[in-house]
């Protein structure tokens, strides 16, 4: 697992030059890895999923957004995305796609169409 | 309006001769009909007394003000119903009838009435009134004020008194619209007269229901958590009683089920036959499923402290219910015979189901420390810092409510597996899968009662020999007993 830090988002910004639609952000930052999850510290919840991929083999990428700065625009921003109100995370995104809230990423796993997107993202082999 | 006006009208003129007047009725629209839709038939009643006082009190010979404030100067709108019959009625105007007709009758009648006409039973001034516009109507108009008769007849019954009204006899004049529009007036009153008392008979039996329903949640709150709760007495809340009231249905229910699944499978159903029973027995554990995630918003710690069922389903508990993983070990060897493919299905539903209760638990685990964490904050032995104090109760209702996520996402799962192993299985496999489930949640209940009464008595037994004892006769006749009525770890 892989928690990006403080300074590298910093840089990430900067880089950018300046503002950028918060849930830009999101979709910019869940192309980057195979495996996305937008999480906060303290989400049991968050825990759980953290542990089903670690469980599975798969080595996801982590943003915890109670330590960015602008995590609760961006937290704000996948309410909206997942269409519904709070908790807004967990948010999964496979190989920069939208998987869903902790209720799809159960049911995705229990039908078998998990295994086969992790596959297809280059996030599980065997 | 101009129902209104007429009522107004008609009540001032009163008295027992009448001359009928076209009415010119274009006051009547149809939006007059919804009017006595929403009023009623007893304001409808009384407009209509009025309205035939009204045309009781009517005098065409000019003198009296017109019927209609609004009428138009000259009568001859409707030119199948021409001027003269407003003339012979006058010739008529001797006829002095007794208020006898009904509303229907007196509307009737007072199309034309011939002097012969006794005033007496109004159905018989209907049929003769009918026979006079026969005569006297135009052929075009005869049919709609005859076809509006026997809507009038069954009216006549009713024999509503119009005090001061005639039995409208001397030709008055009434076109066939107007007619079809009072006819229409009339079956509209009754209808909603049938509406009323249709409403009222089901508010009668919802308040006979809700009535039971309280007896129910009583004698629930009495009993305490049925067999679960022991001695926590009435410390249960609604939500939670609610919950396991509706529990009971759904077992009730779901015992139905499993009998039409039994003697679905004895009498070799079709495919077809056998499906529409397993997906409506899939359909009942989606009900449970839903039921429970309206009751967890309310009181999760009922749910996961599984007080809804019986002792021995508790020991199995996880998670506010039963372990996918676990059902599935349990059901595995019941499937025989499954196909190579099918295997592969359900060994890798197995272990996506064990992975997934596995990050569950340990979610939950992480809530527990937390929990803990915040419960124990400060000092425990010196006094409390009222302010941290606080803010960690909050931090710990906080965790009390994610718990309700958790036993939201279990069952989420326990849905998916459910469904995941019919699509693998056919629908026989998929039958005596369900059979198979419901049948070893009946153990298990029956477990529990059997343990519940187990001798425990001191006079007949040695308390030590009693850990060792074989169960007494009373226990297996116990087992006989139906069990349907317990509660299974859903």
């Amino acid at each position: 697992m892989q928690y990006q830090a403080a300074e590298s988002w910093g840089a990430a910004y900067a880089a950018m030059g300046g503002r950028a639609d918060p849930l830009e952000r999101v979709e910019r930052l869940a192309a980057e890895s195979a495996v996305v999850i937008f999480s906060v510290s303290t989400c049991c919840m968050c825990h759980a999923v953290k542990r089903l991929f670690c469980g599975m083999g798969v080595s996801p990428t982590v943003y915890e957004l109670d330590e960015d700065p602008r995590g609760k625009e961006m937290e704000r921003a996948l309410a909206r995305l997942l269409g519904g109100g709070p908790p807004a995370v967990p948010v999964v995104f496979i190989g920069g796609k939208l998987v869903g809230a902790m209720d799809r990423v159960m049911a995705s796993h229990i039908n078998g169409t998990l295994v086969p997107l992790l596959k297809e993202a280059g996030a599980l082999w065997l | 309006m101009a129902n209104h006006r007429v009522g107004e009208t008609g009540l001032s003129d009163s008295g027992p001769s009448s001359q009928p007047v076209a009415y010119g009725v274009h006051g009547i629209t149809p939006a007059a009909t919804n009017f006595f839709d929403q009023e009623g038939a007893a304001y409808f009643g009384e407009l209509e007394e009025a309205l035939m006082q009204g045309v009781a009190g009517m005098r065409n010979d000019g003198d009296r003000k017109p019927f209609f404030t609004t009428r138009p100067p000259t009568l001859e709108i409707f030119p199948s119903w021409p001027m003269r019959f407003q003339q012979t009625p006058k010739c008529q105007q001797g006829n002095s009838q007794p208020a006898e007709s009904t509303d229907s009758g007196s509307a009737q009648n007072t199309i034309s009435q011939p002097d012969s006409e006794s005033p007496g039973s109004v159905k018989a001034s209907s049929e003769q009134s009918s026979e006079q516009q026969q005569q006297r109507m135009m052929a075009g108009d005869a049919p709609s004020a005859e076809a509006a008769a026997p809507n009038h007849q069954p009216k006549t019954q009713d024999n509503r008194r119009v005090a001061g009204s005639t039995a409208e006899k001397d030709g008055k004049i009434l076109d066939a619209k107007s007619l079809r529009r009072l006819a229409q007036n009339r079956e509209a009153a009754r209808k909603s007269r049938l509406r009323k008392k249709a409403y009222i008979q089901q508010l009668e039996s919802s308040r006979i229901k809700l009535t039971q329903l309280e007896q129910d949640l009583q004698r629930a709150r009495s009993q305490g958590l049925f067999l679960g709760g022991g001695g926590a007495g009435g410390n249960i809340s609604s939500a939670a009683a609610v919950f396991d009231m509706e529990y009971g249905r759904w077992l009730d229910e779901n015992y139905r089920h499993m009998t039409d699944l039994r003697e679905g499978l004895q009498a070799h159903l079709s495919d077809g036959d056998l499906r529409v029973i397993v997906d409506e027995c899939l359909a009942h554990y989606d009900e449970i499923f839903r039921v429970k995630g309206v009751a967890a918003k309310s009181d999760v710690l009922h749910l996961i402290t599984g007080m809804w069922t019986t002792p021995a389903e508790r020991c199995f508990l996880w998670m506010g219910g039963f372990r996918p993983s676990e059902l599935l070990k349990i059901l595995i060897p019941q499937m025989d015979p499954l196909t190579e493919q099918q295997l592969v299905g359900i060994c890798s539903l197995q272990q996506s189901s064990q992975q997934a209760e596995e990050a569950l638990s340990q979610g939950l685990e992480q809530l527990h420390q937390s929990l803990g964490d915040a419960v124990a904050s400060g000092s425990l032995s010196e006094g409390t810092d009222v302010g941290n104090y606080m803010g960690q109760i909050a931090i710990a209702l906080g965790k009390l409510a994610d718990l309700e996520g958790f036993v939201r996402q279990a069952d989420n799962m326990r849905q998916q597996t459910l469904h995941q192993t019919r699509r693998i299985l056919t629908v026989r496999q998929a039958a005596r899968c369900f059979l198979a489930i419901g049948e070893y949640n009946s153990r298990l209940r029956a477990l529990s009662s059997l343990w519940a009464s187990r001798p425990r008595d001191v006079c007949n037994r040695n308390l030590i020999a009693d850990e060792s004892a074989c169960p007494a006769t009373t226990d297996l006749q116990i087992i006989h007993q139906p069990v349907h009525s317990h509660f299974s770890g859903f």
